[in-house]
């Protein structure tokens, strides 16, 4: 839950109860949430007795003692064993229909799924109202192909699954006009404006590989808050499965494993959230805004804050599923069903009169078109599917995805492996469109004609008469149908973010696109207050459009006078340089791609520039490349999940270089308490006049020690140096002039995994190995 | 598993055999094992699968496939690789009576769905049964099981085939008291009889049947039920009765020339010479020595007799099979998970081919008429060749004679090992059970209580002709609806 000691779970009251009545839960677990009602004392002591005389038979006669196999993780068939949505005849079947393109067999194997006989979900429990009349000709209702439009492949990242696997879905989605996601994992350049390319591109914690690029090359953006099967949690890549090649697109060290941080550091509330999507929305304009928000009670309130700030899709994800190579704390009872974090968003949206304002969508074990057409009744209207379409590739759940070791070469990224990939495009198109015809045959028979009419019936749904057991006869639905309200999304009331008010597009663009087509520089001066938010943000991506990612650096100035306000120069671009007299908010230099931002007081300000913070918190958060020279101290995690670029600051608050992962970073000055939490990547040299930087170091994955590699003085100097130059800093030049003296002081802090791997490349490119050679070597001899 | 890479590894590595034709010269078992090195290497190649097809036991595609035991393959898989032995034995008896049984002569439908097999070679499952189980017997740790308390209820099991066996030995432990009742004068049903020495040693039988005595079982062998004592005395004296009498009624040819001597089921014939084997008699009943031989049926039986005749001396030996040669790997419309329908060359056919210098098989060819002389003796049989064809209407394949492909074969010894219709009539009609079309005892849908009270019925005579581990699986089923019956409630697993 983002919370870190064991401590904090006392009392904190985040668990919710699903099937337990409200005698038992104000009784013994007071104001816990319940949603649908439940089994109470009665029950929970039948299910005691049955369990003790399992293990004591009442007459004492013979009895197998021995620890049953119940298979709660991994599969087990048997009398006694768990029963699983995907077990061996649903793979199977799953696997036959959609390869082999038969939508008959695809039948069977969603006859399979929709037994109910056996509801594992409490879509099991309701039952459709099917029209009198007997409904509409299948023929009148929305064409399969346009169904498929709003179908979504779930965020797997590149790195947890394989090149092949991960393209495939994307060429498959593509062709249907669907969409794939890219996962939280970067992606490689060359995908971008092809047909591999992943049409959304998500933006995590981690903010792995988020460049100026990344995002233009997208349709939707989509910021991950949490995932549905395990919330509050950070997503998990193995270090054995960060290959060279994971770790390029990645920005990080091969061989080390990469954790993104549960919360997003610029998203403590959501208002934080609020400007981390108006950021994106600067970041790529034409794109959708999409947030994923799980399934739990109050996410209504939070899809109305999020449909307030200006998404344009919400989604709703639920707990199975997910998860591959996740802790086995996370995989069970962690997370809710969708069906009831959909229903709560939908209903809350519609009292706020913000229904019409986004796409709500869902995912979760989405398996058959029953599935599909009950998330649309409770208000969904775009679906997203991950284990169902890597089942059609071969996925056998081995549940192996966190040991490289997949046999199907899908969750893996060992070459040996990835050669038996099987999968191929049109399985996963014949998934989505067998699945979208199950939907049109449903609606055909409830009288519904389009999507966009079904969304919010729940007048033609209701609790099946004779639920499978007492037990699900204790359920209360109610609150998932809800009154009717068939509300949907309209693209009139989509939100406006007024961008052509901004600086950006009133005055920066129109004066530098003259001279794009001969990448001539140009300089351009502005005044800017607090109320200019992502300064130089749009100017950043339509250079990133139209002219690429590599213009040379300085090609385009942009001199800014006054406060800097929140995420000045997010995410712009090499070629964009953005130099600032006087100071900045907070997320300064927010996914830094390869542009270079200066900061400094005005000349006659009357205070030591050394002495005094000049930007806010989190500056510099997921930089990628560029350059970044702050004259004065900068706030609290400064530099956080950097993995690329360089900054030079002179002084900074606490937990500074969090989770860096790459990129190099001089801070003259003091630093605050927590330095170099969770760093595996690049290096940061600190001026430690006082000798006591210890103290305030978290050693936990750095080493310290002086400077005194001649490599290490001379990229020094010259960072040290370009600071001066860019920002006229008094004190660097007292440095620079003084060197003889402050050299000796200053401290080096290198992760010790990126110094193994370092040295280990270095020693076997002197037996003459190309870099990638070495690379894969290193990789390899660092594993065992 | 024990091991996350050993299937990238380690290679599959099966039990060697001695070679043909120097084991041809005993009954003995011909697989030596191997060393406990290789054995864990071979363990360490399971990959602890999230969806252990292996012990799924379901139908994919028309045939079973997956253990129908659920024998917790990954676990002992597991422990053998971590040399944890006992461990290993205790996870396997959960949910296999007999491992020493199924270990030698199941045909392993486990591997037939080993994840390993999709891209590969399947892991060793059944071998690495065996191991764990022979280890057990070795090292003592398989020892009478004697239940604390008796429940007083007396059942008396038909049938001490595997499915009897079985359900013998759960009702023994849940501490009810059972009477085996065998019409052979030696337990085990087709395991003793029906399968030859060299397959399954009977000493294998004998030391299972005594661990059953000991822990209180009371076998009572040469009693033929339905003959020598009636089903009423049955139902008098015990609280339930389990008919686990198999499927005793072979399928006949009817071709012209078909009454007269020469002319044996399988069964018999087999049953004659592990009698003379296991020193009952001076020489085999039934006899291949010097003859030719032709065997009806291109199965596991029809294999058996042809290692049972080559051993005898025969003269020489062919094997006649109905249905087109299987190809030799999976065909795409045949893809893992299911029953790989390939060929298999099995031991006899091996021995032949040493022997004889070739397969004793021939495909699409069946009997059309026994040849006789004046006397009565066979000399020989005409063999006809069959060609495939799909009915128009029906849909429904059939094997037609080709006209004019008739071709005399020398015979003094004709073999029908066509496999089984059901339960013989005597024990249906004594027990007032009925029978349904596959001649099989009727009982509610998936479950094993006959119409009659008190009547239960597993194995082959409530499935039909099928295999061990079936039997073994109907046997533990069946016992749980026994206890139930008779005590109200029921904790067996």
């Amino acid at each position: 839950m983002g919370i870190s000691t064991l401590q904090s779970y006392q009392s904190a009251q985040i668990f919710e109860a699903v099937g337990i009545n409200r005698k038992v839960i104000d009784k013994y677990f007071t104001n816990t949430v319940s949603p649908v009602e439940g089994i109470g004392l009665e029950e929970i002591s039948e299910g005691v007795e049955w369990r003790h005389s399992h293990a004591f038979d009442p007459l004492e006669l013979g009895l197998d003692e021995s620890a049953d196999s119940v298979g709660s993780h991994k599969l087990r068939s048997g009398v006694n064993a768990e029963d699983h949505m995907y077990n061996p005849r649903t793979i199977i079947a799953l696997r036959d229909a959609t390869q082999s393109g038969s939508y008959e067999k695809f039948k069977e194997y969603s006859a399979m799924v929709d037994d109910e006989r056996k509801p594992h979900t409490l879509r099991g429990l309701l039952d459709f109202v099917y029209d009198e009349n007997g409904g509409i000709p299948l023929e009148e209702v929305e064409p399969a192909s346009e169904i498929v439009k709003r179908f979504k492949t779930g965020a797997m990242s590149y790195g947890s699954i394989s090149e092949e696997a991960h393209t495939t879905l994307a060429i498959a989605m593509n062709r249907l006009g669907g969409k794939s996601n890219s996962g939280e994992g970067g992606e490689d350049t060359s995908r971008f404006g092809t047909e591999k390319n992943s049409a959304i591109k998500q933006v995590a914690s981690g903010r792995f590989g988020v460049t100026s690029a990344y995002l233009c090359s997208a349709q939707d953006i989509q910021i991950k808050m949490a995932q549905g099967a395990k919330p509050g949690e950070g997503g998990h890549l193995p270090g054995k499965k960060v290959y060279p090649w994971i770790a390029k697109t990645r920005c990080s060290t091969p061989g080390v494993a990469l954790i993104s941080p549960p919360p997003h550091h610029d998203i403590y509330s959501i208002e934080d959230l609020a400007q981390l999507i108006y950021d994106l929305k600067n970041a790529n304009t034409d794109a959708r805004i999409s947030v994923k928000l799980v399934s739990e009670a109050g996410v209504g309130t939070i899809a109305a804050g999020v449909a307030k700030a200006g998404a344009e899709v919400v989604l709703i994800s639920g707990f199975d599923g997910g998860t591959g190579a996740a802790p086995k704390s996370s995989i069970q009872n962690a997370g809710l069903p969708w069906e009831l974090g959909l229903a709560e968003a939908h209903q809350t949206l519609i009292k706020n009169g913000l229904r019409s304002r986004v796409r709500l969508e869902t995912d979760g074990k989405l398996m058959s078109g029953r599935d599909l057409a009950i998330a649309c009744i409770l208000g969904a209207e775009e679906f997203g599917f991950a284990t169902a379409p890597l089942v059609t590739m071969g996925c056998v759940m081995m549940r192996v995805c966190n040991l490289d070791t997949c046999p199907v070469g899908i969750a893996t990224q060992n070459p040996e492996l990835r050669c038996r990939f099987k999968g191929k495009p049109e399985y996963v198109m014949n998934f989505m469109l067998f699945i979208a015809e199950e939907l049109r045959e449903i609606m055909a028979k409830l009288g519904i004609r389009t999507i966009d009419e079904l969304v919010g019936r729940t007048d033609l749904i209701r609790v099946r008469d004779k639920r499978i057991t007492d037990r699900a006869e204790s359920l209360d639905l109610s609150a998932l149908l809800g009154e009717l309200q068939p509300e949907h999304f309209r693209e009139e009331d989509k939100y406006d973010f007024e961008l052509d008010k901004t600086i950006d597009e009133s005055v920066l663009v129109p004066s530098f696109a003259p001279f794009f087509k001969k990448k001539k520089p140009h300089s351009v001066n502005i005044n800017v207050s607090s109320i200019n938010r992502t300064l130089g943000t749009i100017l950043g991506s339509e250079i990133t459009k139209k002219l690429g990612s590599d213009v040379k650096e300085d090609t385009y100035t942009v001199n800014a006078f006054g406060g800097g306000g929140q995420s000045f120069g997010a995410f712009i671009p090499k070629g964009l340089t953005l130099k600032l007299t006087g100071d900045a908010n907070d997320y300064f230099g927010k996914g830094l791609s390869g542009g270079k931002l200066t900061v400094t007081p005005e000349k006659n300000a009357g205070f030591v520039a050394k002495d005094n913070i000049i930007i806010g918190n989190v500056a510099l958060y997921g930089a990628t490349s560029g350059k970044a020279f702050i004259n004065g101290i900068a706030g609290e995690r400064f530099c956080v999940r950097n993995s690329g670029a360089v900054a030079v600051a002179e002084g900074c608050g606490d937990h500074g270089c969090e989770y860096m992962t790459g990129g190099r970073v001089a801070i003259l000055g003091r630093t605050g308490k927590n330095f170099a939490a969770g760093m595996s990547g690049g290096i940061a040299y600190v001026l430690d006049e006082d000798h006591d930087l210890y103290l305030r170091l978290n050693k936990q994955m750095v080493s310290m020690t002086s400077v005194s590699q001649s490599h290490d003085i001379t990229e020094l100097k010259k960072m040290i140096e370009e600071h001066v130059r860019e920002t006229d800093s008094a004190f660097g030049r007292k440095v620079l002039d003084n060197w003889e003296e402050y050299l000796p002081k200053f401290k080096k802090i290198i992760p010790h995994d990126y110094q193994a791997m370092t040295v280990a490349i270095a020693q076997f490119e002197e037996t003459g190995m190309s870099h990638e050679q070495a690379q894969m070597e290193a990789f390899c001899a660092l594993q065992k | 598993m024990g091991k996350a890479t050993g299937f990238l590894e380690y290679e599959r590595k099966a039990v060697t055999s001695r070679a043909p034709l120097e084991r041809i010269r005993d009954y003995s078992e011909f697989h030596p094992p191997l060393n406990m090195d290789e054995r864990k290497r071979q363990a360490a190649r399971c990959m602890n699968c999230g969806v252990p097809f292996c012990q799924s036991g379901e139908n994919f595609g028309g045939g079973y496939s997956g253990c129908p035991l659920h024998n917790l393959i990954p676990e002992w898989n597991d422990e053998i690789y971590n040399g944890n032995w006992k461990v290993a034995l205790k996870r396997l008896l959960k949910t296999n009576n007999f491992p020493e049984f199924t270990g030698r002569v199941c045909p392993a439908l486990c591997e037939a769905a080993c994840t390993c097999g999709m891209d590969g070679e399947s892991v060793t499952v059944h071998d690495n049964e065996l191991t764990i189980i022979e280890k057990g017997f070795e090292n003592g740790w398989i020892t009478p099981r004697i239940p604390k308390v008796r429940s007083g209820k007396k059942v008396a099991v038909i049938g001490s085939g595997p499915s009897g066996l079985a359900v013998a030995d759960q009702l023994n432990q849940r501490g009810h008291t059972v009477t085996v009742f065998e019409k052979n004068n030696r337990p085990g049903g087709l395991l003793m009889y029906g399968i030859p020495n060299m397959k399954l040693e009977k000493s294998v039988i004998d030391r299972r049947v005594k661990l059953m005595e000991e822990e209180g079982i009371e076998f009572r062998t040469s009693v033929n039920v339905g003959i020598d004592i009636s089903a009423a005395e049955l139902e008098k004296e015990y609280d339930a009765v389990v008919l686990c009498v198999g499927s005793g009624k072979a399928r006949d040819i009817t071709v012209p020339g078909r009454e007269g001597e020469g002319v044996y089921y399988a069964v018999d014939y087999l049953t004659a010479s592990t009698k003379f084997v296991t020193g009952q008699t001076e020489s085999p009943a039934i006899t291949a020595k010097e003859k030719d031989v032709v065997v009806i049926g291109g199965g596991d039986t029809g294999n058996d007799c042809v290692g049972t005749a080559i051993r005898q001396g025969c003269r020489s030996v062919i094997q006649l099979e109905m249905m087109p040669k299987p190809p030799v790997k999976r065909t795409a419309d045949n893809p893992w998970p299911q029953w790989p329908r390939v060929l298999k060359t099995d031991y006899g056919q091996q021995e032949s081919i040493a022997v004889f210098g070739n397969d004793p098989r021939r495909y699409e060819t069946t009997v059309k008429e026994i040849i006789r002389d004046e006397n009565g003796n066979m000399t020989g049989i005409n063999t006809v060749r069959l060609s495939r064809s799909v009915d128009k209407d029906t849909g429904r394949v059939q094997m037609t004679e080709i006209q004019g492909s008739e071709e005399f074969v020398p015979c003094q010894l004709l073999l029908i090992a066509a496999g089984f219709v059901g339960c013989e009539d005597y024990i249906s009609e004594s027990f007032g059970v009925e029978t349904g079309a596959r001649g099989t005892i009727l009982s509610e849908d998936a479950h094993y209580a006959t119409g009659v009270s008190k009547l239960f019925t597993a194995g082959d005579a409530h499935r039909g002709q099928s295999l061990v581990v079936w039997a073994i699986a109907e046997g533990r089923a069946c016992a749980k609806e026994v206890d139930e019956f008779l005590m109200g409630y029921t904790n067996m697993i």
